[in-house]
């Protein structure tokens, strides 16, 4: 889709942040498949990309009041894969809120759907704030 | 994105102690399934932006957790909702690609892209300005995130050449106001000189506006005094004549 000069190689490395809404995580996704489509990952790899990346964002998300702070999604190009990671950064600094029964249940059905769709993912809470992060790999394609 | 009615149940707390026991024959294999439609739901809905009716999906991913459940193993250590889970996108992913999504997709991003074209023109009539994504939008009957995606997919296909699709009156990439294909093509001013100068004067400045100085068809609509879809219709036109002009001096482009 995209020209051979637009191509994304090993190494390129794309930062965003915006505001931690859920309605924002569009931009995620925008951004995560016009990165991916660059890195030359076919159209079912982009879907796959494009939901999983929705749900790190929803993992990122879990146990904030949304409200403060900024997701901060970088997007690392690798050899033969892609690399997401993404992380809420707080306003201010006081610990996150402990995430509800019903958010860990969330957050454990997102984990479980990212690991049908990538080949590695995880997710670490540090002062409150959840890193998640993904990796997955390209399909070999002719040429 | 709301639960809705269903109400998100938990997918694991109800059945993953009944997973571990010895017995665990049809109508163990039944509750879990029960137990878990709702997670089937949850999933199918993950897919829904792909085009197709939701109630079809949830079917799928219902058949999907019926054979997860068929074929679970309590014994391997596995959660019984990570497992369905699997089976479950495994199962939608497959119905996709059984109906040759992925061709289809590509297909109708291309073929969003030439309706936005006819949707920005429409609407630029009807509203007197260039129309936002949001109501593309929904002149389109897409969302917004499609609408962008179109956009950005589109202009891969239009840089490269300023062929004039059949049966269109003008480049998309023109009248959407973004890119005017055919830029690096009509870089070479050595052979562009002579064609250019056969074109009346008012099309030369037009062309020498949107390529040399880079301006936007509506500056160039605002110098002139016309409508910037007539500048896009000057534009495409030149562009076409110049082509053929250009193809009488040299033997072949490239």
């Amino acid at each position: 889709m995209s020209d051979p000069g637009e191509r994304l190689a090993a190494g390129d490395r794309i930062e965003l942040r915006f505001p931690a809404r859920g309605d924002l995580v569009v931009l995620a996704r925008l951004v995560t498949t016009a990165i991916s489509a660059r890195a030359g990952f076919d159209v079912e790899e982009l879907e796959d990309l494009r939901l999983a990346v929705g749900e790190l964002c929803l993992l990122a998300l879990q146990g904030s009041d949304a409200q403060h702070g900024d997701l901060r999604l970088e997007l690392t190009v690798l050899g033969d894969a892609v690399a997401i990671d993404c992380s809420l950064e707080r306003a201010s600094a006081s610990g996150g809120v402990a995430p509800s029964p019903d958010e860990e249940e969330t957050a454990r059905l997102s984990e479980q759907i990212l690991t049908a769709l990538v080949d590695d993912h995880g997710r670490q809470s540090e002062d409150g704030a959840v890193r998640a992060w993904l990796r997955k790999r390209r399909r070999e394609h002719a040429g | 994105m709301s639960a809705g009615r269903e109400g998100a149940p938990g997918p694991s707390a109800v059945a993953a102690p009944s997973a571990r026991t010895d017995r665990f024959g049809p109508t163990e294999r039944e509750q879990l399934v029960t137990a878990h439609l709702g997670l089937a739901r949850q999933l199918a809905r993950r897919f829904s932006h792909r085009g197709e009716p939701l109630d079809d999906l949830v079917q799928v991913a219902s058949l999907g957790l019926v054979s997860a459940a068929r074929r679970f193993d309590p014994d391997r250590g596995v959660e019984f909702s990570a497992f369905a889970t699997r089976t479950i996108i495994g199962e939608l992913k497959r119905h996709f690609r059984d109906k040759g999504w992925a061709v289809r997709a590509s297909r109708r991003v291309q073929e969003l892209y030439l309706e936005l074209g006819h949707a920005t023109a429409s609407l630029s009539q009807r509203l007197g300005r260039t129309p936002t994504v949001a109501e593309l939008a929904q002149e389109t009957g897409t969302s917004e995130e499609a609408v962008l995606e179109a956009l950005e997919a589109g202009q891969g296909y239009s840089t490269t050449s300023i062929d004039v699709p059949e049966g269109e009156d003008d480049p998309l990439s023109a009248r959407l106001g973004a890119r005017d294909g055919g830029y690096e093509v009509i870089e070479d001013r050595a052979l562009l000189g002579p064609a250019l100068a056969a074109l009346p004067a008012r099309e030369q400045a037009i062309l020498r506006m949107r390529f040399v100085e880079g301006r936007t068809q509506s500056e160039i609509a605002e110098v002139v005094g016309v409508s910037q879809m007539h500048v896009s219709r000057l534009l495409s036109s030149s562009l076409r004549e110049l082509r053929e002009r250009m193809a009488h001096v040299a033997p072949a482009p490239g």
